[in-house]
């Protein structure tokens, strides 16, 4: 894992994908369906994410899956060097704060 | 479940596990595992499987290429990085090489040095001889008087089936509307540049040829000079051509060659001296290879020697002083370093063939690359100024001999203190024991392997039991206290 600044700048498509992640979208095609974008871009973006310490994945634990009779799914969230960084991105994208809210902000 | 039987779920997930193999073996198993259970969801939630699931495993073979080409990405990096740390034997080639690389660049930019690199411009030119009464030791100095040269167009056709004279002279060139030039010209016969192959039939004399040099740097380039009417010293000649860029590599540094009429070469004094070119028969008088041949000619019961040097011969001197500068720096290299690489290493075994060749070709890459790079800037320096050949060779003798033979010694020293093993130079000096003790004890200096491959023990004073120095190999045991060796990088993702 490598450290990023705070202050490192995303593409449009990593602040989109990072904030539907912080927006609670936590499965890879969940980021997909809230952001519309492709899977051959959603998953390779989460690779690069994860690997300059803006998110970190998880299993999901095998009974959840198995009361459920479904496959295990990894999940995601934001790390504090991805918040830090979204932050930063919110200035650059004020729209993807619009377009995919926070729960909190949906609340409000 | 019955959604996975169908087609297009089949050949989704056969997408997935086909995109799988590109993934790094590391990693493979968790991102099939990601990618099935996603697709699990995706036939789920949409509920029908359709192009659907197989537009989303398409971006599985997006996804493993990206990840493959990181990896690649990655490891290359690593790798090169790992070449190029401080005393790695791939940096210290690479530094060399491209030192040897500039030097080659320096002597193509430099005229001079250029024209030794380039082959010979002239046609047939194992044929062509220089004749010089002086051998050749001085070539750069007229020899030949001119009325040698009169006598020999009539008494030499067996032997030559052409024969040149010229003879360097400072003459002053105006154009019309341009300013007086004082040109430095070789005044020659008319079948000098014909002799030489430079042109298909004799010029109509007089006709005047500016080397590509002096054309650029007098007239700018201007295309239109030839076929102008020039002034030199009085008399109308005109502008017949532009020679080649490095055409002229005979003795005389030159701006223009002055083809003149017979008549007029016959006004010059019997007394004045030039340089006459030649083309042998080969039939009668074989060609000399190498050096010269003497000529004969007995004139009022005197015998006259000349000398036939070869043009090839001539124009190669430079690597041929090359060699004799090799040549003495390797065998004035014994006296003054011992030539053995260091005493048989304390250790188990010897070591593998495979270390043993590597170490070989390192030395052997750095034995080609350091005295060619010396000899490229000797080249550079001595025939890049256009010194003449004998300031030349004494250049090159002076400055090459003591520079290759300093060469020799860094290359044998640098091989000493590399590791045996990995190559890398070895650091970490440490000072040991205490000279006063030397006939109980051993004292000197040690360096490290910082990979953990050994130590090298080099004495401070040489003694009868231990003269030079030693190589301690040290074992597996020891590794752990190194940590380039012993915490190796982890694999890229």
């Amino acid at each position: 894992m490598t450290s990023m600044p705070a202050e490192a700048r995303l593409s449009h498509s990593a602040a989109m994908i990072l904030q539907a992640i912080h927006a609670g979208h936590i499965y890879g095609f969940g980021v997909m369906e809230v952001t519309g974008l492709p899977s051959g871009t959603v998953y390779p973006a989460l690779r690069r994410l994860e690997r300059d310490g803006f998110i970190a994945s998880r299993w999901e634990q095998q009974s959840i899956a198995d009361a459920e009779q479904r496959p295990p799914r990894k999940y995601y969230r934001v790390s504090r060097v991805g918040r830090a960084t979204l932050e930063a991105a919110w200035k650059r994208y004020p729209l993807i704060e619009r377009m995919l809210p926070t729960p909190e902000v949906e609340r409000v | 479940m019955k959604l996975s039987r169908q087609p297009s779920a089949v050949s989704a997930r056969l997408l997935v596990r086909s995109a799988s193999l590109l993934v790094p073996n590391r990693r493979r198993a968790d991102w099939t595992a990601e990618w099935l259970a996603e697709l699990w969801h995706v036939e789920h939630v949409s509920g029908t499987v359709s192009a659907t699931s197989l537009n989303f495993a398409a971006g599985a073979v997006n996804d493993a290429f990206q990840l493959r080409a990181h990896s690649v990405r990655a490891q290359l990096m690593s790798r090169l990085r790992s070449l190029m740390q401080p005393g790695a034997p791939a940096r210290c080639l690479l530094v060399l090489a491209a030192a040897t690389l500039a030097a080659l660049l320096l002597c193509l930019a430099l005229p001079g040095a250029r024209r030794v690199f380039l082959p010979s411009p002239y046609q047939h030119a194992a044929s062509l001889v220089l004749i010089s009464s002086s051998g050749s030791a001085d070539l750069a100095t007229p020899s030949i008087p001119v009325s040698d040269y009169r006598e020999w167009t009539t008494n030499t056709a067996p032997l030559f089936s052409e024969l040149a004279f010229y003879r360097v002279a400072g003459k002053t060139l105006h154009l019309a509307d341009g300013p007086e030039r004082r040109l430095v010209v070789a005044q020659a016969s008319p079948n000098l540049l014909h002799l030489l192959g430079l042109r298909s039939a004799s010029a109509t004399a007089p006709a005047l040829f500016l080397t590509h040099a002096a054309w650029r740097k007098h007239y700018r380039g201007d295309a239109h000079l030839v076929g102008r009417v020039s002034d030199i010293d009085g008399t109308p000649v005109p502008i017949a051509g532009i020679l080649p860029a490095d055409a002229w590599q005979l003795p005389g540094s030159i701006d223009a060659v002055l083809l003149e009429n017979p008549a007029t070469l016959a006004h010059l004094a019997p007394t004045t001296r030039g340089f006459a070119i030649a083309r042998i028969r080969g039939a009668v008088f074989p060609p000399p290879r190498r050096g010269y041949r003497f000529m004969v000619e007995t004139r009022h019961d005197v015998v006259y020697h000349f000398d036939c040097i070869s043009l090839p011969w001539l124009l190669g001197q430079p690597f041929a002083n090359v060699l004799l500068v090799l040549f003495l720096a390797s065998i004035a290299l014994p006296a003054t370093l011992p030539l053995s690489l260091s005493e048989a290493p304390v250790r188990r075994g010897p070591l593998p063939r495979a270390t043993l060749a590597r170490r070989a070709a390192f030395l052997v890459a750095k034995l080609t690359l350091v005295p060619l790079l010396v000899l490229l800037c000797s080249i550079a320096l001595t025939w890049g100024p256009r010194f003449d050949p004998n300031t030349a060779f004494l250049i090159q003798f002076v400055t090459g001999v003591p520079t290759l033979l300093f060469a020799f010694r860094w290359i044998l020293h640098d091989q000493r203190h590399r590791c045996p093993e990995c190559l890398r130079v070895l650091s970490n000096p440490a000072r040991v024991g205490q000279a006063s003790c030397n006939f109980l004890a051993w004292n000197g200096t040690e360096l490290l392997c910082v990979r953990g491959h050994g130590l090298l023990h080099i004495p401070e004073l040489p003694t009868s039991w231990f003269s030079t120095q030693r190589w301690l190999a040290l074992d597996s045991s020891w590794l752990c206290l190194f940590a380039e060796q012993g915490n190796p990088s982890p694999e890229p993702i």
